[in-house]
Order: C-alpha cells, then structure tokens, then sequence
C-alpha cells in the first residue's frame, strides 16, 4: 500500500447568533414567505410552481399521447375506413368490432356499416393506427377516455369516433403516379 | 420411362408426364397461375417457366413433357429472375387492393410478390382502370383489375359444367373476363370459379366482406346438401360457419361442389331449437331428461311395443343412428321404423343427386339394409288407423312437398299420447329453400311441431360433433367438429346416450371411439361401405395428392 495523504479539516465554529437559530429562523421562513405570496398572485404567469388545476383545467397532453380513437373521413365527409379489418386483426385486447358492407359507389367499394371500439377493454397500444393502411384510424385527438357510468357507454360506435375526425393529408387509396425518386 | 433431372435429382416418370407434375413428385412447387390438374392448359401465365439445359429458352413446365435425360432447373438465378419480371409485368396494372380485397391471405399473387418479386412499382405511368364490381351471375362478382386472365374460370365453364358462359373480351391491357352477350354465368357451380380463381378478380356475392380469411379457422367436413357427400374445408369464425369451400376427393367430387351445397351452411343457424322444451316450458337438460323417463315410463307400461315407433334421419351421423338402433332395439323395444329426412330435389350430371340427405346409405348400413325401415307414408297411415300412440322422431323435416300428407302428417301428430322431437331447428323449413339456402319467414315462424311435441330436445349439426357420412356410392366419410354445440344441444349419440342411461339402459360412450369400434369394428365384411377400413386415407388425405401440383387458389 502506498503512503496516502490525509487532509485534516477543522470545523468552523458556530457563532452566537448561529447558535441561538432565531437569524436563520427568520430567513428560512423568508424563503417560505417569498414563495408563498408569489404563488398567491392572480397571474399564473407569475406563479412559481407547476400544479395544475386538475380537473377544472385541462392537462396539456404531450404531442404524441394516445387518446381517444378517432375515425378519419375523406374530403365528402364520408369515412376513410376501408374495414380491411388489420386494425381488428392486431388488436391485442380483441376490442374493434367491425361489420364490413358493399358501398353504392363501386370506386369506394367496402366500408365499415358498423365499427365499434370497447374502451373498457382498449389498453391503448396504438397498434391499430400503425396497422392501419389508409390512415383512417388515429388516437391523437388529444383528448382521453373519460370515466363511464354504463357499460354502454363504453362502446364507442362510428359516429362517435368521427365526431372527433378530420382530414388526412394522404391521398385516399394511394398515389398512383410515384414520384420520380 | 423417361428419366428426368430436375434440380440435380434424377427420378423416373411416366411418358407424357409434365415437367411441373416430375417436379411435384420431387416436391419442389412451381409457381404458377393459370395451370390447374383438373383444367386444359394454356400456358398463358408464365409464371412457371424453367430452365431446360441445352435450351436457349426458358420453358412453361406446365406445358412442357419430360424427355429423357433432361435436365432442369427450377430454382436457379435465371428463372428467379424471370419470375420476378413476369409478377412485375402482371402487377402493371394491378390496382394492389389487397385492404378491400377478400382474397388476401389466400392470394398467390401476394405469396409470389413477397417470395420473388418484392420491389416497389417502377412504373411511371398511369394505371389502365378496369371494370369494378362487375355481376357476371347472381353469385359472382368479378374486378376487371385484379383479373391475371389466367382464363381458369373461361376453360372451368367450357371444360367442367360444360355450360361455355365466359370468354374473354377486348385486347390488350383492356382484355377482360365477360359473358357471351344475353347470358350469365348462372350454373349450379359458378361459385367453383370463385375457388380457382388464383387472384380476388371473381368474388363471392355470398362471402363478400363477410370475415377476412386470416381469421376463419378451417375443419375437415362434409357437405349435407345432398348424397354425394363433397368433401369440404368448413371456414368458421367466432363458432359461425363462414362458407365452405370444396377439397379435392377424386373418389367423391374432385375439386367441386355445387352452389346450393354451399349455401346448406345456412341451415347451422337458422332457426335453431336452442333449448330442450317440455310442452311450451323451456328447460334444462336434467329437467328434460327427468321429464322424458317419466312419461316414457309410463308410455311403455300402456302402449305395446307395436304402438311406439321411431322416425330416422339421414341427416344424422351414422353415430347417431346407431344409438338409435340401440335406443329403438333396447329402450322403445319396437321394429316399427320410418324414414324422415328431406325431400328429394334437384339434380344434374355432375354432383347434385335428388336425394337431399347426406346419410341414407348410413342407414343402410347401420340397419344392415333398408327392408326393416319403412316409408313415410305408410307412418301417416298407421298414425291415422291409430296404430301408434307414441312417436320419437329425429330432425323435423318431412320427407315429402306434398303439401296435404304434411297436414295428415301434422293432424295425426296431435293426436298421438306422446311425441318427442328430436330436431335442431324450431321452424318448418319447407324445402327446397331458395337458391341462396334461405328459407321462407313464413317456414320458419311455424313451430308446429315443436310446439305438437310433448318433450323438444335440441341436437347439434355436422359442424358441432364428430361423426361419419355414408355418401350415396358407399364411401365412408369422417368428418370433425369445428366447434362446441351451439345453445343448449347436444349431438344426437350422446342425447340417446344420456336418454338411455335415465331409462336403466347402458347406452352412454364416455367416447365416441367407443361408439365407433363398436359400430365398424363387428359388422360382418359385405355389410361393411366399400371403404371403411381406409377411410381416414380416402377422405383426408388422397393417396396422389402428393404427386400432383397443388392447384393455387
């Protein structure tokens, strides 16, 4: 073993004042005080801490949380849904129910006559929106599942899942004419 | 005998043998379209060309015979390559609808895609649009873009049914499958062209968007629409029959089946007898069986054994019917015997037989001849002389469209002491249904008999048990269950099991091995169906099925 070096420190002793508590008293409960009359303030922008005021104000869910369900529609405001059933095939909870029906307009062909999500029984994976093939499922509409009172109310049918849809920006049925690269 | 080398394996075929059929005796599968072993051939498709040595040309080997000391390659770099040309030509046009198309998951074109193709379209140009949603009869629907015009539903209508409803119109890339003008493709096996057809160009107006292929699980089956008895793949899902889909028996049906067996599914759900009923009382088993021993007792304590008598089925497995010999012989103690089952019907050449019921020889077998069961007619004869008081009929259809000996039938079981209805479905079913299998509302909302019958026990279809079929020439035809009895029935074998057991009989199997042993394994050898003892190689697994390329579906 080598010769090690050993640093002996003394100890700064503690002044009166220190030792009697009442000056650090008064400037701990200081800091106490600060925080506490800022965050009083009316303005939140002032406020120094980050409580949310959950439930009465809405959280701010990150870009890509997976939310509610919500069925995309196409420029008519028909849905986009093809039913090719792969979002019910790689649902690993067995929650979308879909019942395919011949469409009147032969370019469209198939669609979804019934197509319903349990959100009792949804974990939230979002392997239906990444096996979805046109884009017609998404769960980014930012809004989470709410509490149900029914079990009824925990089937989310066509209608519902639109009222929350939009438009793709992708080309319905694909790009016929590749780009040159 | 020519010897061929194919792949560096020498084997020896016979004369005239192709080089696709030498290579399937190897095992080595070539791809191909439009070649099918039961079909004329074409060689249109070029999917299955081969290298030849000393031949500057690749060869169709669907077309091509073997000579001898020839030597091929099915799987080297050339013919990979040309394979991969051809998918890419025949996908020039392909709108690659595989989402909304029933035939993914069982389409060649997607399995070649991914095996030699696999690249993105370089196409630069337009898509040439074809025809959408085309009726080309009431059960086939046909897509001009997806269509290969491998022509196999052309030369099935020109080869098999003989009927020469489809050729192919225009030219080019705007050639498409078309019936001659005033006619459609509308003959008892259209829907054979759905099968053969190797992309989703025909589709079945029936199976249409119903359940995606990947799904539907498939059993072994039997097609109870008539005696021939086709070998089936039952498609089910969710403990729902989906369609069925022909095997290949050269011994029964070949690769075919007609489109009103297909439909016969239909008779698994509709209108089904769901629970065992005791007058208008819906009840448990127990409660049923209880209710049965108890009547019956005393039944067999008034009535001679003249005056009970047993309606068969050859609707039912021959399982069933020989519990049902046991049942008549030990607990009804009557030879007093009647044939049920349905009407006659249609008939042609090639499959359909008039007779509607899978299992008339089963009895026959089963009953050791037909001499001890006696027509319908002369039960509603006896039944109206009063001769029998106490009926056990098995399935409720009437053997008979005549519509007055229905009504005698019906009057004369009103005023029997008692009947018991042994039967899956609740409605009457008149047959013959419509050509889609559906059968009247009016039919099927007149109960009459389950509500005449003193004690209504549900029994389970072919889809719900284990069981075997004798078909009209005598082959013996296991088939296998695909899922559990749906509702509250029972397979016929074990409700007379549980019957005869309640009534101081022996007659349960704890297995239906057992029953099976007992039924094939004592029978003397000329009353035995001709191919009973290799019935599993009859009708699982044909013995050259090996030795032929699979047809692609």
């Amino acid at each position: 073993m080598g010769e090690v070096n050993v640093k002996t420190l003394k100890q700064k002793d503690r002044t009166f004042w220190e030792q009697t508590y009442v000056t650090e008293f008064i400037k701990g409960l200081g800091v106490t005080m600060k925080h506490f009359f800022t965050n009083l303030s009316p303005n939140k922008e002032d406020r120094d801490t980050r409580t949310v005021e959950y439930p009465d104000e809405p959280r701010d869910y990150p870009d890509r949380y997976r939310g509610r369900h919500r069925l995309m529609v196409r420029d008519d405001g028909q849905v986009r849904c093809v039913a090719c059933m792969c979002c019910s095939t790689i649902c690993p909870a067995d929650c979308i129910h879909i019942e395919a029906a011949e469409h009147d307009d032969p370019s469209i062909e198939k669609y979804p006559e019934t197509f319903v999500i349990d959100q009792l029984r949804c974990i939230a994976c979002g392997m239906c929106v990444e096996a979805c093939p046109c884009d017609a499922i998404r769960m980014d509409s930012g809004v989470h599942v709410s509490a149900f009172e029914d079990r009824e109310e925990s089937f989310h049918d066509r209608e519902t899942l639109m009222d929350l849809g939009g438009q793709s920006m992708a080309e319905q049925g694909g790009d016929h004419i590749p780009s040159p690269n | 005998m020519p010897k061929v080398t194919i792949n560096n394996e020498e084997i020896e075929v016979d004369d005239g043998t192709t080089v696709m059929e030498a290579a399937a005796q190897l095992g080595y599968d070539i791809p191909h379209f439009c070649y099918h072993p039961a079909l004329s051939i074409p060689a249109n498709c070029r999917m299955c060309l081969v290298e030849v040595e000393d031949n500057p040309d690749l060869q169709p080997s669907c077309h091509m015979p073997v000579n001898d000391g020839m030597e091929v390659h099915t799987e080297s770099e050339r013919v990979v390559k040309a394979r991969k040309s051809v998918l890419e030509f025949i996908l020039v046009n392909h709108p690659v609808d595989c989402p909304i198309c029933d035939q993914a998951g069982e389409c060649k074109l997607q399995d070649y895609y991914m095996a030699y193709d696999a690249q993105e379209s370089r196409l630069r140009t337009e898509k040439v649009d074809g025809v959408k949603v085309y009726p080309l009869g009431p059960e086939v629907v046909y897509d001009g873009e997806r269509c290969i015009l491998c022509t196999r539903c052309v030369r099935f209508c020109e080869e098999i049914t003989e009927t020469d409803e489809l050729t192919t119109a225009q030219r080019g890339d705007h050639t498409e499958i078309r019936t001659f003008p005033g006619q459609e493709l509308d003959n008892n096996y259209s829907m054979c062209t759905v099968d053969i057809c190797p992309v989703g160009a025909l589709t079945a107006r029936d199976f249409r968007f119903k359940c995606r292929v990947w799904l539907m699980n498939t059993t072994d089956s039997v097609c109870t629409g008539c005696s021939q008895g086709c070998n089936i793949h039952l498609d089910h899902f969710r403990n729902e029959v989906q369609r069925y889909r022909p095997r290949y028996n050269p011994d029964v049906n070949d690769y075919w089946m007609c489109d009103p067996g297909r439909y016969t599914y239909k008779e698994v759900h509709q209108d089904r007898l769901e629970d065992p009923m005791v007058g208008d009382n819906v009840v448990n088993w127990h409660a049923a069986t209880q209710a049965y021993v108890s009547t019956m007792d005393e039944a067999l304590d008034t009535f001679e054994p003249s005056e009970r008598a047993m309606v068969l089925s050859p609707q039912v497995s021959c399982e069933g019917l020989h519990q049902a010999r046991r049942f008549a012989d030990e607990v009804l103690e009557t030879d007093r015997l009647y044939m049920g089952g349905k009407p006659g019907g249609e008939s042609d050449d090639l499959l359909m037989n008039a007779d509607k019921n899978p299992n008339r020889r089963g009895i026959e077998y089963v009953f050791g001849g037909l001499e001890a069961v006696d027509s319908f007619e002369s039960l509603v004869d006896a039944m109206e002389a009063g001769e029998i008081r106490v009926l056990h009929m098995m399935n409720k259809h009437i053997p008979t469209t005549d519509d007055a000996l229905r009504a005698r039938f019906v009057d004369a079981v009103a005023d029997l002491d008692l009947f018991v209805l042994q039967a899956m479905h609740r409605g009457e079913m008149v047959f013959p249904p419509d050509h889609r299998g559906d059968f009247p509302a009016a039919d099927l909302d007149d109960p009459t008999l389950v509500e005449l019958a003193d004690i209504a026990l549900p029994s389970s279809s072919h889809a719900e048990q284990d069981g075997t079929f004798v078909n009209e020439d005598g082959i013996a035809q296991p088939f296998s269950q695909s899922f559990k009895p749906l509702y509250n029935s029972q397979p016929d074998w074990q409700i007379f099991g549980r019957l005869g057991d309640e009534m101081g009989h022996s007659l349960s199997y704890r297995r239906l091995a057992d029953l099976r042993e007992e039924m094939f394994g004592d029978a003397e050898d000329d009353a035995k169906p001709k191919t009973l003892d290799d019935k599993q190689s009859k009708s699982r697994a044909p013995a050259d099925a090996a030795t032929q390329p699979t047809p692609a579906e």
